[in-house]
Order: structure tokens, then sequence, then C-alpha cells
């Protein structure tokens, strides 16, 4: 498939140097898009890091936008709250990546995900190259013992 | 954040299904909206705009909402919308100058 340099050229056209780069906006808001091919599996990834909060797009062979979750941390306690705002009812592929994200990175976290359900493989890779990228782009927040949970969350 | 704007359309033209576009001056993604075309009987199509996640008490910006759907509509696409906005003033300006940014940088 040719998939991969339109894809380039379309980046191209939208002002983004390659795949792979990162924007950065006016204002400290940075973009990075990327593409991992995952097991026969086109994964796209687009991280919006905006002051306070992360968008995460991952797009499995397609560019559909797919479920879209939203999780923070729920005041007092010291859980992780998610809900789903589009799709998601009968399949929640993508909202424990949301969670995990939120725990990860200490930010509101909005995650889109268009990856089939049924595919615990897949969302587990997707979701491991995110965090890669993530901890890369200096976004994970380091253990202050101030701010982490005390009691262990699944 | 001093009033910046940034706009962050899908830059997959070809492949898209979906529209989605970011404006934000406050430094998060604040409301996210949904708008979808509905192609009935009628010649005209009807619109279905709708707050998925924040402020609902706040008609501008499904006012904005509305405006971006029927451009897109009316450049004959039937794309659904997603489209956040986190706005410090909600004013008939801030409206006319989303839309026409999005308008000026779209990719369908």
């Amino acid at each position: 498939m040719s998939s991969s340099s339109c894809k380039t050229s379309e980046f191209e056209a939208a002002g983004f140097d390659s795949v792979g780069q990162d924007d950065i906006g006016g204002g400290g808001v940075q973009v990075t898009s990327f593409t991992e091919l995952v097991d026969d599996v086109t994964l796209h990834f687009q991280i919006i890091r905006l002051p306070k909060q992360i968008y995460a797009w991952i797009g499995c062979n397609s560019a559909k936008l797919g479920n879209l979750y939203a999780a923070a941390h729920t005041r007092p306690s010291n859980t992780v709250s998610v809900t789903s705002i589009l799709g998601g009812a009968s399949d929640n592929t993508g909202s424990g990546i949301a969670r995990r994200l939120v725990l990860k990175t200490g930010l509101n976290v909005i995650v889109a995900c268009n990856i089939p359900k049924n595919s615990p493989m897949l969302e587990a890779n997707a979701e491991k190259k995110l965090v890669e990228k993530l901890i890369a782009l200096g976004h994970s927040r380091s253990k202050s013992p101030a701010a982490g949970p005390v009691l262990s969350s699944s | 954040m001093g009033g910046l704007e940034q706009r962050f359309p899908v830059p997959y033209k070809s492949l898209s299904l979906d529209i989605k576009v970011m404006a934000t001056q406050i430094g998060t993604m604040g409301t996210i909206l949904h708008a979808r075309k509905e192609e009935g009987v009628t010649v005209q199509p009807t619109f279905n705009v709708s707050v998925i996640f924040g402020k609902r008490d706040e008609p501008m910006l499904l006012a904005i909402t509305r405006q971006l759907i029927e451009h897109i509509s009316s450049s004959g696409s039937s794309m659904p919308l997603v489209l956040s906005l986190g706005l410090k003033d909600h004013s008939m300006e801030t409206l006319k100058g989303i839309v026409s940014a999005v308008m000026e940088n779209r990719l369908w």
C-alpha cells in the first residue's frame, strides 16, 4: 500500500515536517504524531500535550476517531475515574488505556481509540508504544510521594 | 495563556472518516461537541449538534459547531465533526474567528 507515502505528504501539507516529528505550536502546545507497525497492524498515534491535559488518539489501520474517553483523578480519594463520551457503550476498548495514562502522567487525559473490540493484545501493544513515547517526550510524572496513590488500583 | 488559539485538523484528508478540530485559549480542550449530518427524505439536510463533554449552558458553543457542520456539508462532505472548544469568551467575534480559521485551514 502506498499509504505511508500518502501520509507523509499529508503531514507536509498540514505543516508537519515528517511522520514522527513534533510540532511545537505557539504557547507551548506540543503535537506529536507517529506511526508504528505492530504484528501486521498499522497503528497511528497522535499526542497533543496541553498545559494540564493530554489528548491521545490511537488509530488502528484507519483514521477514524473511534471511541472517545475522558479520565481524571477524582478528588478527594486517590482513584482515577474514566467515562466514555463518544461510542464505547458496548465496547470499552481504550478506557483502560485512558485510566492508566492518568496514573502515569498525573494529568487529565482524553483518549480516542478505534482499535476493534476483543483485541487485548493489540490494545496492550498500542498502550505500550504510547507510553514509551510519552516517557520519551517527558510527560510521565516522577513518583512523588505526596501525589502517589497509597492504595494500588488494578 | 494570553488568548492563543491553535487548530489541529486531523491531517489525513483522504483516509479520514471524521473531522476533528480543537481550539483552545485556556490550555485545555474545554468543551467537546459532536455534530452529524442526517440525510432525511427532504432536500434540506438536518444536523444533530450536541455537547458531549463540558459546558452545556453556553449556546455560542452550539452555534459555532452548527456553523462548522453546515460549512462542511455545503462543501459536499457528510463527515461527522468532533469539536473541542476551550474558550475564554463566547462572543460573536470569537465565533466568526473560529469558523473562518477552520475553513481557511480545512483538509476536506
